[in-house]
């Protein structure tokens, strides 16, 4: 049915041409383990004549080997891909499958319904149209069914199609479909979800997919096939926006030419539209829309072009040029969703690197608002977010970038964090408004500064960073080198952690979220004494690497000396000054560094201390010695 | 070498030709004495004996700037100054109308430049005031329902009407431009009649009706007859002013407004905007309405889009990318897109191929008249210890030789050059596990892949970070299938090696697949006599891999309707896919490409 077959034969130009002019829908297949996914997807393509002899051969054959369907041919066969997944007859990531019709090219993401697979759902829905989610008649809507509702209407998938599979094991009955539409509207009303098209089917023996179904004639809505081919697509409603395009790389051939290369991603442009370069505000307007093609009199979104613009100004792969009437917003706090990827929790305060459009920035979760539990939707205070876990929380970037709410724009509101030690992509997040603090606070001017401070000391303010296990030795040797230092009429101060905890931090506990927030108030504190010329000495444990070098980015270039105080765990087990391991091995201190909280050794230190083989007095000496060699002690 | 004489010595040597020709003396040794050629020195005495000595001194070569049929930019600027000036009355024509002769005879007049016509239509594009012809346009414009009736009811019987007449039909309207003098808007009141000639007027403000009352006039005393005038850019019907004076002038002058681009062609430009018909520079179409239009875009044209904002943010983030290229149609369409992606300027990177010494030569040929077309920079790396071992895939087998000299081979490249992004042209449609596999793939430094650890891709965020030693392979064309790619090819005019077209070739049958005998270095085996059988290759490898399929498709169509019609899969010419389901994913995991 699908194809205009008999053009292809007849007359192949005219067939090409009719399919020249197809659009595309990108959709996502969604349902729980086995409520027929793969069988569906089979279904298109096999009802779309996608499939090769060779191809079905192998499938018949494979059938045999691997099916569930008895002697029939398991659709499902064409699409799990990956061997490992194949034994255990499951789809464990994202798969992504072709196939047209007469009227639309379709991009079919496939993707599991574990529970552990969020991920790769909101992966697959990031660039779907539509999605289609599947019930099994004879269960009617799960706990999945309503996850997997919650994520498409958090990734802002405006249509939504419920395929009520499998009405060939119901008998085909008019009742059950009616009950699961009840209950399905019922939750979807909370969840606000409010485009969704109803459609009873049976995936295996083709009923309602690409034509009516005799066995349900009290079925009058529009088949499976339809609804892809009519269903409005998401470009229509961008190319109506604001016009914005971030720019990717900035094209210099020669000096006469300077194009701004970037895809649209909403609204029109034109040549002589007036634009705004952000987060800069600098004006200018466009002078010409090039493309390899010849220059273009319009362009749209979802278009990639390159735009020249007629007054010299300077732009740089990150910015956004935003049309004139209605620039984006600028900040650099938000409010986010974050959907967390990763295995290692998202920690409040760990500074991650932060991609939105075309733009990289540093960016730390400041806080935690609520999670979403998924299953229920309920609120639920957390201090971390363990994978798949969804949260609502404030962002703090290092510097002021160009946003539209993400359901305004998914290319100019959708971002991903990435982690700074393993690259990884650990989270996704979804721009909901700036924080108004940001906009409404600024750095102040002063007239006195650092250098002007530490002048007046005859010295250069530094962070000593002493770093190692509990017992280690750190607050020892830190406390030699401030008398040392003390002694040379130096102005230090010691930041000790045990001294910390009593003050400032004695609100925290020693859970990963908290060591990661203890760090930072006292690195912020250190930043400051630094900034008041003094040369500051702090003694913590500090495990993580990423939070001392979030310490080290606060202060300036050559300011931070990371001290490894380096003691093996069973010599400061041995010394144990205050009890702590001990306590620890009995069990009756939690999270305890070294015992069951991991210690992430430096691997670049500036002054490395092997307490095995030196004593405090020499470690101090030393450390002395190398702030002298680095001219700290400028008297 | 006398080309490059200044007037000043070319005279000088000219008058001691001809002096030494009064003396007696023969053409040669004249020739010879003032150091030009006889023709020279024949010509010069000619223009002595015509002219006497002032006729032997040549004039000054080309014409001085200004003084001839160009302008210099102080006249340039002038005639501008002119042109929009709103008092400007000067070079009206005697209907007053602005239009190309009335500014020729201006400029003869007060320039003193007889300029050309063509000069004049250059400056009037350049400053935009030539307009666009309507009826052009319109015949350019796809056809819809709407223009179709009114074409039919309104615009034929007034056709009909004007030549019964002896009338003239113009095609008009308003449009904004913008004055090149201060970068204001401007509004032009224009009409074209026959032989592109083009009659206007100017004002800063948006016209009133006085002024298509007096433009209307002037029409009228320009032109013998009665007038017909289809207009387009504004609403003349709700101004009764106007309306008033077409009443009054209604034997003499008829207005048909041109329905505004009809509901559906201005709302969806869709099925009109295909990748083929894009405008071409210099053929801009100007619009006179300025309001917004989207544009529904073809799959290509998203699939295209996407291509080529990878393609970029690969340029953007990567230290040394570099494009795998294989000859095949695929790298082809890659090819074409990167050209796209950083026009003007060339891609970036260069091109690598890795070279198994057992391509066709076709293909061979072609790649290297590829990239002598395009100017891109091409490495061909074959691995060292394959040219030792002679590795070839008739001793060693397809597996061996394809481990070697291409798994092995590619690692080399890399590792040699130090690239740590290569663009591939997979696509998810070509093989199961390929479809699980990101856009941005990432290996580690023994370039293995590990599909349990896939980056997710969010939207179009692609996280390209890695880590000191690893690299990337980069898809653009994952979301492509073989029908997209043979329609780009065909909607792009995209050059593809001929051993895609059917072609009479020499094959010999192995295992029941036609392989072609394309070098002396494929070894018959007792009784195998090549044949010429008409074939083609729906894929492209190492020649003896490859099987050949019998076709009579020799022109694109007729390849995609083939395509269409073949019940078998592409992969399936290729010899390495037939060991087991799984055989690509474990050579993926090992490092093939």
């Amino acid at each position: 049915m699908a194809h205009v077959s008999d053009l292809i034969s007849t007359d192949i130009e005219q067939y090409l041409k009719a399919h020249e002019r197809k659009g595309l829908l990108r959709f996502i297949t969604c349902g729980s383990v086995d409520d027929g996914k793969s069988t569906l997807i089979g279904r298109l393509l096999f009802e779309s004549k996608m499939l090769f002899e060779d191809q079905l051969a192998a499938i018949e054959a494979d059938s045999k080997k691997f099916g569930t369907q008895g002697d029939e041919i398991d659709f499902a066969l064409l699409v799990d891909g990956l061997a490992a997944e194949r034994e255990q007859g499951i789809t464990i990531d994202v798969a992504y499958r072709f196939f047209s019709t007469d009227r639309r090219k379709f991009i079919v993401a496939d993707t599991p319904g574990h529970e552990q697979y969020t991920r790769n759902m909101v992966t697959g829905a990031s660039t779907a149209d539509a999605a289609i989610l599947m019930v099994d008649a004879r269960k009617g809507i799960l706990i999945q069914t309503r996850r997997h509702s919650y994520l498409m209407s958090l990734i802002g998938i405006r249509h939504i199609v419920v395929a009520i599979n499998k009405m060939d094991l119901v008998d085909y009955s008019e009742k059950t479909y009616n009950r699961i539409v009840e209950e399905y509207r019922t939750f979807a009303r909370q969840v606000g979800i409010e485009n969704v098209t109803f459609i009873p089917m049976s995936a295996f023996k083709g009923d309602n997919i690409t034509s009516h179904s005799e066995r349900m004639p009290w079925f009058h809505g529009t088949t499976l096939m339809g609804y892809l081919e009519t269903v409005e697509l998401d470009e229509e409603r961008l190319q109506q926006g604001a016009f914005r395009m971030p720019v990717q790389w900035v094209n210099r051939p020669n000096l006469d030419f300077r194009g701004f290369a970037g895809s649209i991603a909403s609204g029109v442009v034109r040549p002589g539209d007036r634009i705004r370069v952000q987060p800069s505000g600098k004006e200018s307007t466009i002078a010409r829309i090039v493309t390899h093609d010849g220059d273009l009199e319009q362009a749209v979104a979802g278009q990639s072009i390159t735009l020249t613009l007629a007054d010299e100004i300077d732009i740089s792969r990150g910015d956004v040029i935003s049309g004139i009437a209605a620039p984006a917003e600028t900040a650099d706090q938000f409010e986010a969703t974050i959907v967390w990827m990763h295995e290692e929790p998202l920690l409040p305060g760990r500074p991650y690197l932060l991609k939105i459009g075309t733009r990289t920035v540093t960016a730390q979760v400041s806080e935690i608002k609520y999670q979403v539990n998924v299953n229920t939707l309920e609120h639920t205070a957390a201090k971390k977010l363990e994978l798949n876990a969804i949260g609502v929380c404030n962002l703090t970037l290092d510097r002021a970038i160009a946003f539209d709410p993400y359901e305004v724009n998914q290319d100019t509101g959708g971002l991903i964090l990435i982690d700074r030690m393993t690259n990884s992509t650990v989270g996704a997040g979804m721009l909901k408004f700036a924080l108004r603090r940001s906009q409404n606070i600024h750095m102040q001017h002063v007239d006195v500064d650092k250098d002007a401070r530490s002048a007046a000391k005859a010295q250069k303010p530094c962070l000593l960073w002493l770093t190692g296990l509990s017992g280690a030795g750190k607050s020892t040797i830190a406390n030699l080198v401030e008398k040392k230092l003390h002694a040379r009429g130096q102005h230090t101060y010691l930041l000790d952690g045990d001294n910390v905890r009593h003050g400032l931090n004695r609100d925290l506990g020693f859970t990963d979220a908290d060591r990661v927030e203890n760090i930072r108030r006292v690195a912020e504190v250190a930043r400051l004494m630094v900034d008041a010329g003094l040369i500051v000495l702090s003694a913590f444990i500090s495990p993580f690497r990423s939070e001392r070098d979030m310490a080290r980015a606060l202060v300036g270039e050559g300011e931070f000396l990371e001290v490894f105080i380096d003691t093996p765990l069973n010599v400061a087990e041995d010394r144990d000054p205050k009890g702590l391991y001990k306590k620890a091995r009995r069990g009756e201190l939690k999270n305890f560094t070294g015992i069951d909280s991991a210690y992430e050794a430096p691997e670049n230190a500036e002054i490395h201390i092997d307490t095995t083989q030196q004593t405090p007095d020499q470690a101090a000496e030393m450390i002395v010695a190398v702030l002298k060699e680095r001219g700290m002690l400028v008297g | 070498m006398i080309k490059h004489l200044s007037p000043e010595e070319l005279n000088k040597r000219r008058h001691l030709a001809v002096q030494r020709r009064i003396d007696g003396a023969t053409v040669a040794d004249a020739a010879k004495q003032a150091g030009l050629s006889a023709p020279t020195v024949i010509a010069a005495y000619k223009a002595f004996v015509a002219g006497g000595w002032a006729g032997v001194d040549v004039k000054p070569r080309g014409r001085k700037t200004g003084s001839g049929r160009s302008l210099d930019p102080d006249s340039e600027q002038t005639l501008l100054q002119h042109l929009f000036a709103p008092s400007a009355q000067a070079c009206l024509d005697s209907a007053g109308l602005w239009q190309a002769d009335g500014i020729l005879d201006w400029v003869q007049a007060q320039l003193g430049v007889a300029l050309t016509g063509r000069s004049l239509t250059r400056l009037l594009q350049q400053w935009q005031l030539s307009a666009p012809e309507l009826k052009a346009t319109l015949a350019a414009s796809p056809p819809s329902t709407a223009l179709q009736r009114w074409s039919k009811d309104q615009l034929k019987p007034l056709e009909a009407r004007l030549r019964k007449q002896g009338g003239t039909l113009l095609w008009g309207g308003l449009r904004r431009i913008v004055n090149p003098l201060d970068g204001k808007p401007c509004y032009q009141l224009y009409v074209h009649a026959g032989r592109a000639r083009q009659f206007w007027l100017l004002s800063e403000q948006p016209p009133l009706s006085g002024l298509y009352q007096a433009f209307f006039e002037r029409l009228l005393a320009a032109f013998d007859g009665p007038v017909g005038l289809v207009f387009h850019g504004a609403q003349l019907s709700r101004e009764p002013k106007i309306q008033d004076w077409l009443t009054c002038h209604d034997t003499s002058f008829r207005l048909l407004a041109m329905p505004a681009q009809a509901p559906s062609a201005s709302r969806k430009v869709s099925t009109q905007t295909t990748l083929a018909s894009r405008a071409a520079p210099g053929s801009r179409i100007a619009h006179t309405d300025r309001s917004r239009t989207t544009m529904a875009l073809t799959h290509l044209q998203r699939l295209e889009a996407e291509s080529i904002h990878i393609m970029r943010e690969v340029v953007a983030e990567a230290e040394n990318p570099v494009m795998l290229y294989s000859i095949g149609k695929d790298s082809a369409v890659m090819l074409h897109l990167a050209m796209k992606a950083f026009a003007p300027s060339l891609p970036p990177f260069p091109l690598l191929h890795v070279d198994t010494r057992w391509k066709f030569r076709e293909m061979y040929s072609f790649r290297d008249k590829m990239v002598q077309d395009l100017g891109m920079d091409l490495l061909v790396h074959t691995n060292p210890e394959g040219i030792e071992k002679d590795v070839n895939p008739f001793t060693h087998g397809s597996a061996i030789h394809t481990d070697i000299m291409k798994t092995e081979g590619l690692k080399q490249a890399l590792g040699k050059y130090g690239f740590d992004a290569a663009f591939g042209g997979a696509r998810r449609d070509e093989e199961k596990s390929r479809a699980k596999e990101r856009i941005f793939s990432f290996r580690s430094a023994q370039h293995r892949w590990d599909p349990k650890d896939q980056r997710p891709e969010l939207w179009k965020l692609y996280n390209s970070r890695k880590h000191k030693g690893e690299s990337i392979r980069v898809f653009p064309l994952s979301n492509w299938t073989e029908l997209d790619i043979w329609q780009y090819i065909y909607l792009e005019g995209i050059p593809i090696v001929p051993l895609y077209y059917s072609a009479e070739r020499p094959v010999v049958e192995r295992d029941g697949a036609l392989i072609m005998v394309d070098d002396e270095r494929m070894p018959l085996q007792p009784g195998e006599v090549p044949m010429m059988r008409k074939v083609r290759f729906r894929t492209l490898g190492c020649y003896p891999l490859t099987g050949a399929v019998e076709s009579d498709a020799d022109t694109l169509p007729a390849i995609i309707q083939e395509m269409l019609l073949t019940k078998t899969s592409e992969r399936q010419g290729r010899v390495i896919d037939h060991d087991s389901a799984a055989s690509m994913e474990k050579k993926k995991q090992e490092g093939y490409f």
